[in-house]
């Protein structure tokens, strides 16, 4: 009889790497869904391709550097993903394609793979093609149809660019901002989706609530100090997204929870500063990223007081 | 309200943490034909053999005198004559010296020396009593119980907390004696409580043990000074500093003992052995033990100290399927066994079986920061962080964060997704530290 000798735990938990990104996956379903229903089949277009080359980028690249390869672990899935859903639908097919290939082969391999990359990759993606295609990725679409019923939006027959509500405020009622009948990226325009997806990743634990709640409510207090309207804030724009996909991305974070606290609050005062000085009229990108940066510097600052560092008793 | 301590997981919750195929079962006496006791149970110095081959030996007659200052002895568990006394390879990392008997089947007593009813005993006797009687404690750490019975000068104890909070997987040995033998449990506490007056005595039980918390209630019913607490069931409750701070709201000092938190802890399991020990002046020669996972009839059973991996799986029925890892616990810290010819010792609380399936390795994949093992950790430490000083074999710096208050209890294995084995990594960089004097 030959035996296995190890050290304890002997029998581990169910979830791994793939099945939390199954989760996130399953979180994006309604999402994609209504990003598709309301875009139509040029974001499935997008969407496709985002996802296709981001598998396709890594398995290249683990290949040809002699890498195990990981594609399994659907995490390029995930950025592919999450990266077309912060396309407009308009985008050209070569831009989710090259998005995607900076996030997985400059932000996430090249830094040495899953777990290692100090910003997250679907995001730095967006923001290297905000930068080079300013025009194209700033440019916002009405939806081609709309979700329930509105009496602000006709049904459109033709897309039609149009300003987001962002900079034009007031425009939208807020029915037609939940249900996503705003010009926006694929992903961010149908708030419900949105919070589906997060109740969701609550309920299996993919996630905690403290940096999505914080980040969002941190925008809706400084909106409200300036003077405008919290509700309306929190539901425009790539806020809601961002907050729930995209700042909760494990490996670009803080891994303790002060740490995760100070993120999430400032995550949403420069979110509330960009907006504020009108420097951009989305400023959830860069936020996010630039509390990326942060993130070793709150690891290293914060800590939390360890079982039995007490004054003796008596 | 249910008491609780920060951190902790909540293993193998689709199995009912392993504990449902052994729960119900009443505890069965099994007694082996041969017996082979290692003299180093307790932690100590070995106890010396004073038998030699040949020898015939009453149940209960000492095979083995202390050693040192915190040594107890070794006592013939059963009747019968000595076959041979030399090394075996046991659970430690160095053989082990045996004293192998092999069983006449009279189970003959040696004569006893009772010192008296739980109220008549005299106190000042009662702690070299339950060191004459080789008890140490049975809920895996086997440390000489009466050394933790004497409170060092300069030193005081006002709350005694007996641990029935078994929060470890599979384990059912201690719900089982506390449901079946309430009365050896609570007499057990309030000898040590006199022997070591006090005046609290605080028995804890995880409230997945409702059956159990109901006995006990009813077993201190009228006494002074004994109360039931009742547990958030969360692994690990029963970890002896989790438990402390659990009930009493107090913290062990790093590098420190309980007794510095003014409490001392002990086993359900040996409050009964103390009781037996001082009421009818048996020495430790039983415990029950739990043996379940692959084997055909999942037991708790009343085994002698000393029987063998064996002989115990087959009381339980043999082996169900082919086995692919043993271990003596739960599934969380309990110890894998060589081989099944290892003996069941006084700290033995279970013996699990995996089936090849079960044993095999978890491939590791990259850590994703996920922050599980941070949120698990009821040391508070930071295994994330602790296993990247590892990765740079920087063991200075794994000691600067506190790697030394590791326990070792396998939560943060328990719940990475990526599969890292971060609790080998610390109990085995704790040990380096140790022996390098980082």
């Amino acid at each position: 009889m030959k035996l296995r000798l190890s050290t304890g735990p002997h029998l581990l938990n169910r979830e791994s790497t793939q099945t939390l990104m199954l989760d996130v996956l399953i979180a994006l379903v309604p999402t994609t869904v209504a990003g598709i229903y309301l875009f139509g089949t040029k974001a499935a277009w997008v969407l496709a391709v985002a996802v296709v080359s981001a598998v396709l980028c890594e398995y290249l690249f683990q290949k040809l550097s002699k890498r195990p390869v990981r594609v399994m672990d659907l995490s390029a899935v995930v950025t592919g993903l999450i990266l077309g859903l912060n396309l407009p639908a308009e985008a050209p097919l070569w831009m989710p394609a090259i998005g995607s290939a900076i996030a997985i082969l400059l932000v996430k391999e090249l830094f040495g793979g899953i777990g290692q990359n100090f910003m997250n990759p679907a995001l730095l993606a967006r923001g290297v093609l905000l930068a080079s295609w300013p025009a194209r990725m700033s440019v916002y679409y009405i939806p081609a149809r709309v979700l329930g019923v509105t009496e602000v939006v006709p049904a459109g027959t033709d897309v039609i660019s149009a300003a987001t509500p962002l900079i034009r405020p007031g425009g939208y009622q807020l029915y037609d901002l939940l249900m996503g009948n705003i010009p926006g990226t694929i992903g961010e325009v149908c708030k419900i989706a949105i919070l589906i997806g997060f109740l969701y990743m609550l309920f299996v634990g993919t996630i905690r609530w403290h940096i999505p709640v914080l980040f969002v409510g941190t925008v809706a207090v400084m909106t409200w100090i300036m003077g405008g309207d919290p509700l309306r804030a929190v539901l425009s724009g790539g806020l809601l997204f961002g907050a729930v996909f995209m700042a909760t991305d494990y490996v670009t974070n803080p891994m303790l929870k002060v740490g995760q606290v100070i993120f999430a609050i400032g995550c949403g005062i420069l979110v509330g500063v960009i907006r504020m000085t009108k420097a951009y009229p989305e400023g959830v990108t860069y936020a996010i990223l630039l509390m990326n940066i942060l993130t070793p510097l709150i690891d290293r600052w914060t800590s939390r007081r360890v079982y039995g560092m007490v004054k003796k008793h008596a | 309200m249910k008491l609780s301590f920060k951190g902790g997981i909540h293993p193998l919750r689709e199995l009912h943490e392993g504990k449902g195929k052994t729960h119900s079962q009443p505890i069965r006496d099994f007694v082996p034909e041969r017996v082979c006791i290692p003299v180093d149970m307790h932690i100590g110095t070995p106890s010396a053999p004073c038998v030699k081959k040949g020898d015939l030996v009453k149940l209960g007659q000492v095979i083995a005198t202390p050693v040192g200052g915190i040594g107890i002895p070794v006592h013939a568990s059963v009747s019968g004559e000595v076959i041979s006394v030399g090394p075996r390879q046991m659970l430690g990392k160095t053989a082990s010296t045996c004293i192998e008997i092999a069983n006449d089947g009279k189970d003959e007593w040696v004569e006893l020396s009772p010192l008296g009813s739980v109220d008549s005993a005299p106190a000042d006797k009662i702690v070299q009593q339950v060191k004459d009687a080789g008890i140490c404690g049975m809920g895996g750490a086997c440390f000489p119980s009466h050394i933790k019975m004497m409170i060092p000068e300069g030193k005081s104890v006002d709350t005694i907390i007996l641990n029935g909070a078994e929060c470890e997987t599979f384990l059912t040995a201690d719900h089982r004696l506390m449901l079946e033998e309430p009365q050896r449990i609570v007499d057990g506490l309030r000898l040590i409580m006199r022997a070591m007056k006090v005046s609290t005595g605080i028995i804890a039980i995880e409230d997945n043990k409702k059956d159990a918390i109901k006995v006990m209630q009813e077993a201190i019913s009228g006494l002074e000074g004994i109360r039931v607490a009742v547990l958030k069931t969360k692994y690990p409750q029963g970890g002896e500093k989790q438990l402390i701070d659990a009930v009493t709201k107090r913290q062990v000092p790093s590098g420190a003992l309980p007794i510095d938190a003014q409490v001392v802890v002990f086993n359900v399991g040996t409050a009964a052995a103390i009781a037996d020990a001082v009421i009818h002046g048996k020495p430790l020669i039983s415990r029950v033990t739990t043996v379940t996972g692959c084997v055909n009839t999942p037991s708790n059973l009343r085994v002698r100290i000393g029987t063998s991996f064996q002989d115990a799986i087959e009381a339980a029925g043999g082996f169900s399927e082919d086995p692919g890892k043993i271990f003596a616990g739960g599934s969380m810290t309990g110890l894998c066994i060589p081989g099944t010819e290892v003996s069941l010792t006084k700290a033995n609380n279970g013996i699990v079986v995996l089936n090849q399936k079960d044993a095999v390795k978890k491939q590791p994949t990259p850590c994703i920061r996920c922050g599980r093992c941070v949120e698990a950790c009821p040391s508070r430490l930071n295994p994330q962080f602790l296993n990247a000083l590892n990765d740079l074999s920087d063991l200075a710096g794994m000691k600067k964060h506190n790697v030394m208050d590791c326990t070792v209890c396998g939560s943060c294995s328990y719940v990475c997704p990526a599969k890292i084995e971060l609790c080998a990594t610390f109990k085995e960089a704790k040990e380096k530290i140790t022996a390098r004097r980082v």
